[in-house]
């Protein structure tokens, strides 16, 4: 296979056009939160969202499901954003919107594999971070969310090279980002940041996405990308990974994102990593069944 | 007529009980005391078999059975009592997929490439609390499959110790009904097997490799001697053992392990604060604990 070089990616990024564009519930929904949290306007927050009866109505199934509910159900969106905060119902538009706006590719990961590993790898950093009492927890679920974005962006620019890269990895029961560096040259951490860019997503976010393999140790956003790296680990641990064994052996205590966390957050130590995976597990079962109803649009269980 | 009657019951109540909080807390305990930890799918497991002492206790909510677990002077022996409930039926051939994947995938071909493994070529497994074989023989199974079939020269031995002299009376007997096989291909249940009656009974290249010894886990002297394996699995045993126990006969484990070599508890057992030196490692779907090999990070982070 001939390798693409970083310089031919962003050239071939540079021609944007063949990117979906940000969808402008999320892009009006980012700039009105990304002001200070007193200054966020809740009832505009509401109106945004209102105004996609399909999004409103998915936010708030999606709201009262088994993972995110609280004691009460919620019935409105208004409601909603109260109880389970603003930037839950941020996280909730995005995990609604995107889907159905990059689910279509026929080459590649299949959507709903896709989706599952997304929508696990952003609880499970968030789960991970309030665990680890990380401060500033709200951007965890979102940078975990959007993380494997370039995954996306590859399949829809190099549609010849990356299912073949995809099969590779799959048959050699290899981790995808290995078979990308040594088939492609570069990996969809690279492709994911111009997309983040391109959507003019935070910095700490766009950075996260750009380094989820490889976390840098000293920049404002090292929690966030050693967290999901970690998360991401999990989650192809657990049965929620790109839908192949990887055999590979992980001894998470020896990664470095580990020790950066454990070195700054002291209840790491109180973590039994065992029991974690074991937990992760049941949320699995819950994140499969959300994802196939985000697919499907049927109403999520209770 | 009755008998159904009766059944409707104990599904009522067991339903009742799923919503208890105080199957959280009995979770929790077991937890404590056993490590053996129940993920909230399994709710219905647990819940039926705690009916099950509640029954024999005459004891009628949660609350008191708690109580009885917690408060009483002969709380030490329920508790074992549950936890025999607990594990009962817990042994059946190829029981962890995830666990035989990563053996053949990951940990045989790693444990082949060590120095030390390359004189004599043969692979020595400790099968601790072996209970009536299924265990033992699922190994044999699986080496047979793919260590002699893929690497010429290498031959295995297993060592399958109980406690229970009538367990070991078992296993040697080595006839198995059709819940113990209920995961086996019909390939491998007529490549392993010969039908006795309404039984299946293992042939004897199965047996071959294994030698089945009554053994205490807590007879030191006999401890001491064991030694230069591979491969210890002990599941569902330490569960029962209290903390100064558990934490010698790990310790033993430790030992008889040769560096590099690799310890499996059950499937949702940990070692979290039992014994520092293992090194908790991760599979896809499954979680083992390594001895150090050389040129590996020294234990202390399990």
């Amino acid at each position: 296979m001939k390798p693409i070089s970083a310089d031919a990616l962003r050239r071939r990024i540079g021609d944007l056009g063949t990117l979906p564009a940000m969808p402008s519930v999320l892009q009006s929904l980012t700039e009105c939160l990304s002001s200070n949290a007193e200054n966020v306007n809740i009832e505009r927050v509401v109106e945004l969202i209102s105004y996609d009866k399909s999004l409103a109505s998915q936010v708030l199934r999606m709201a009262n499901s088994a993972l995110f509910r609280r004691r009460v159900e919620v019935a409105s969106l208004r409601e909603g954003v109260l109880s389970l905060g603003i930037w839950r119902i941020r996280d909730l538009a995005y995990s609604c919107t995107l889907p159905a706006l990059l689910g279509k590719s026929k080459e590649g990961i299949a959507p709903t594999v896709f989706w599952r590993h997304a929508l696990g790898t952003a609880l499970v950093s968030q789960h991970l971070a309030q665990r680890l009492a990380v401060p500033n927890v709200e951007k965890f679920y979102l940078a975990g969310l959007l993380h494997d974005l370039g995954i996306l962006v590859n399949s829809i620019l190099f549609p010849q090279q990356f299912p073949a890269v995809l099969k590779l990895a799959e048959t050699s029961e290899t981790p995808l980002y290995e078979v990308e560096m040594q088939e492609l040259g570069f990996s969809h951490c690279e492709s994911g940041r111009i997309l983040a860019e391109h959507w003019r997503l935070p910095e700490d976010i766009s950075g996260a996405i750009e380094f989820h393999h490889h976390p840098p140790m000293d920049v404002p956003y090292t929690d966030l990308a050693c967290t999901i790296y970690l998360a991401d680990l999990l989650c192809r641990l657990r049965g929620l990974g790109y839908g192949y064994y990887e055999a590979r052996e992980f001894d998470l205590a020896a990664e470095p994102s580990w020790q950066v966390l454990q070195k700054r957050y002291p209840a790491a130590a109180a973590l039994d990593m065992a029991l974690f995976t074991f937990e992760l597990d049941e949320h699995a079962v819950q994140v499969c069944e959300l994802v196939d109803s985000i697919f499907s649009g049927t109403a999520v269980s209770h | 007529m009755a008998l159904e009657t009766q059944a409707m019951q104990t599904n009522a109540s067991v339903d009742a009980d799923i919503a208890d909080p105080f199957l959280l807390k009995l979770r929790d305990l077991i937890y404590r005391v056993s490590g053996i930890y129940h993920q909230e799918v399994k709710f219905y497991l647990l819940a039926s078999r705690v009916r099950r002492r509640m029954a024999v206790l005459k004891s009628g909510t949660l609350a008191d059975y708690y109580d009885r677990l917690t408060t009483r002077p002969d709380r030490d022996a329920e508790m074992r009592s549950l936890l025999n409930e607990i594990t009962i039926g817990e042994t059946y051939f190829f029981r962890s997929k995830p666990a035989i994947d990563a053996l053949c995938k990951i940990i045989l071909p790693k444990l082949m490439a060590l120095n030390v493994k390359q004189s004599l070529k043969k692979i020595k497994i400790w099968s601790a609390g072996c209970s009536t074989g299924e265990e033992p023989y699922t190994l044999s199974i699986v080496l047979l499959e793919n260590l002699l079939q893929k690497f010429k020269g290498w031959s295995f031995e297993i060592l399958a110790t109980d406690l229970n002299e009538n367990s070991i009376s078992k296993c040697r007997e080595g006839l198995y009904g059709d819940y113990a096989v209920r995961n086996l291909t019909p390939e491998l249940r007529g490549r392993y097997f010969t039908p006795a009656g309404s039984l299946l009974k293992v042939k004897d290249e199965v047996r071959a490799a294994i030698k089945f010894e009554r053994l205490n886990l807590q007879d030191q002297p006999k401890m001491l001697f064991m030694k230069g394996f591979d491969l210890i699995f002990c599941c569902n045993v330490l569960i029962y053992f209290d903390g100064v126990a558990k934490k010698r006969t790990v310790e033993h484990f430790f030992n008889g392990l040769i560096p590099g070599g690799y310890f499996f508890l059950g499937e949702c057992e940990t070692l979290f604060n039992v014994y520092e030196q293992f090194r908790l490692v991760h599979f896809p779907g499954a979680t083992g604990y390594h001895k150090p090999g050389p040129g590996e990070p020294a234990g202390g982070a399990a």
